[in-house]
């Protein structure tokens, strides 16, 4: 198959699964409710007499990103189980590949959707000034997210076919984030303290290295999902 | 059967789930032009068959090898609820190479689907999903086809319009395998009928001028035998 063909068929399977969300809304309105949810949460819990916002405001963050994720990732096979979509897919001469790259594509627009509708409310909530930060957050932004849709999609295809796969994903997903959250954690505490380039620098090669690594195992490791 | 002829070969063929075996040692040749018609009770081992043969899972021991694309209608329909007729075929299009807008008119058109084609399938009864699922199956034009229970659900319009099509393949030369147990209708396509057993095949016999009478006595004298 030419490389062609397989971006044709990568993206074909993408712009299938944003257009179910699209027609559904179901994932993306439980994403931002959960994401307004645990924003608010954190906030009240907090008591601003001795805690900082800067303390807790890059913490809130990315719990709320990580686990609104979630549920869209938990949801990317959930489809393909429906009326065993997954074995017309396997059917084309699509690559296994080709359709593990356009579900994590389609991810990654799912939750980088999410992730900005809760920037703003993120901002509201904590009052921070980063209009000048923001292209450095959302490098951050970019950059963690790649790192936890890659495993997280991978895990979705592993546990799709058990009975439980809803709770199974959060069980498995979470130890492989802890790496790249925490990276995101730091950087986006740096960035919001407005620290030079340098101090970043170190994190940002740490989330490249997990970006690499997470998305050439989950490719590597995909075909053995499909195994009954 | 000379080897050019030949569409599918099973060799051997053994599949298990954990401890327990589904089929056992299926050997079978399929030609091209053929039609063969799996009979066997419920849990024989026909689906698991008919999903070797498609390549969507492995033998645990034997080797199957297919000359051919293939293309497949089973229990589910293998398409998407919240997508419309049209957006489900043009999706299944795309994947194989296909342009999408006048293949996917015509084979909706193929199906008497053309009419519905901007409707969600949520929407559809299970004979238009069964025929919308025939439709896909059959958009990269498969030379071998395979069929779970292809009339299940269908109208005698519907049961009439998928006979006919599978026919013209037949005749166009693709090789069907269908497990039914509606034998009465499919008989007069088939070429030759297998009795699956406990998950054992007896060597497919060739139907000619055999009465669907004389097909079931056949299959439970093999089930008898099994016993």
């Amino acid at each position: 198959m030419s490389a062609s063909t397989f971006v044709r068929a990568s993206l074909a399977v993408a712009a299938k699964d944003l257009a179910i969300e699209w027609k559904t809304k179901t994932a993306f309105v439980s994403s931002m409710v959960f994401a307004v949810l645990v924003l608010a949460v954190l906030y009240f819990a907090r008591d601003p007499t001795s805690v900082a916002t800067i303390d807790v405001a890059p913490g809130a963050l990315w719990v709320t990103f990580t686990f609104a994720a979630m549920v869209g990732l938990n949801r990317a096979f959930l489809l393909e189980r429906e009326n065993r979509a997954m074995d017309g897919l396997l059917l084309t001469p699509a690559p296994p590949t080709a359709i593990f790259v356009g579900k994590v594509l389609g991810n990654l627009v799912f939750v980088g959707v999410v992730e900005l509708a809760s920037v703003p409310l993120f901002i509201l909530f904590y009052d921070l000034p980063i209009g000048a930060q923001l292209p450095e957050l959302l490098l951050v932004m970019v950059m963690a997210t790649v790192a936890f849709v890659a495993v997280g999609t991978l895990l979705s295809a592993m546990v799709v076919r058990t009975r439980f796969s809803e709770m199974m994903l959060p069980v498995l997903l979470l130890p492989f984030l802890v790496p790249p959250v925490v990276g995101a954690v730091q950087l986006t505490a740096r960035i919001l303290l407005d620290r030079p380039l340098s101090e970043l620098a170190g994190w940002l090669k740490l989330l490249a290295a997990f970006d690499l690594v997470f998305l050439t195992l989950s490719i590597l490791l995909f075909e053995a999902t499909l195994e009954e | 059967m000379p080897l050019s002829d030949v569409a599918v070969t099973l060799r051997e063929v053994s599949r298990r789930y954990g401890h327990r075996p589904v089929l056992q040692d299926v050997s079978l040749d399929i030609g091209f032009g053929e039609v063969v018609l799996l009979m066997g009770k419920n849990g024989a081992g026909k689906t698991t068959l008919l999903r070797l043969i498609a390549g969507l899972a492995r033998p645990n021991s034997g080797s199957i090898e297919r000359f051919g694309s293939v293309g497949m209608v089973a229990h589910h329909s293998m398409l998407y609820d919240a997508l419309t007729a049209s957006q489900n075929l043009a999706f299944f299009a795309r994947l194989h190479g296909l342009p999408s807008g006048r293949v996917v008119h015509a084979a909706l058109e193929r199906v008497g689907l053309a009419a519905v084609h901007d409707q969600a399938i949520a929407t559809f009864s299970r004979g238009m999903l069964q025929r919308l699922a025939i439709a896909r199956a059959l958009l990269p034009e498969p030379e071998i086809l395979l069929l779970d229970e292809p009339l299940s659900g269908l109208d005698d319009t519907g049961t009439t319009l998928v006979t006919d099509m599978l026919k013209a393949l037949r005749d166009r030369g693709c090789a069907v395998v269908i497990a039914s147990h509606q034998i009465t209708e499919l008989l007069p396509l088939g070429t030759r009928v297998g009795y699956l057993v406990r998950g054992r095949l007896e060597t497919p016999e060739v139907l000619t001028n055999k009465t669907p009478a004389e097909v079931l006595d056949r299959y439970r004298a093999a089930v008898a035998r099994e016993r």
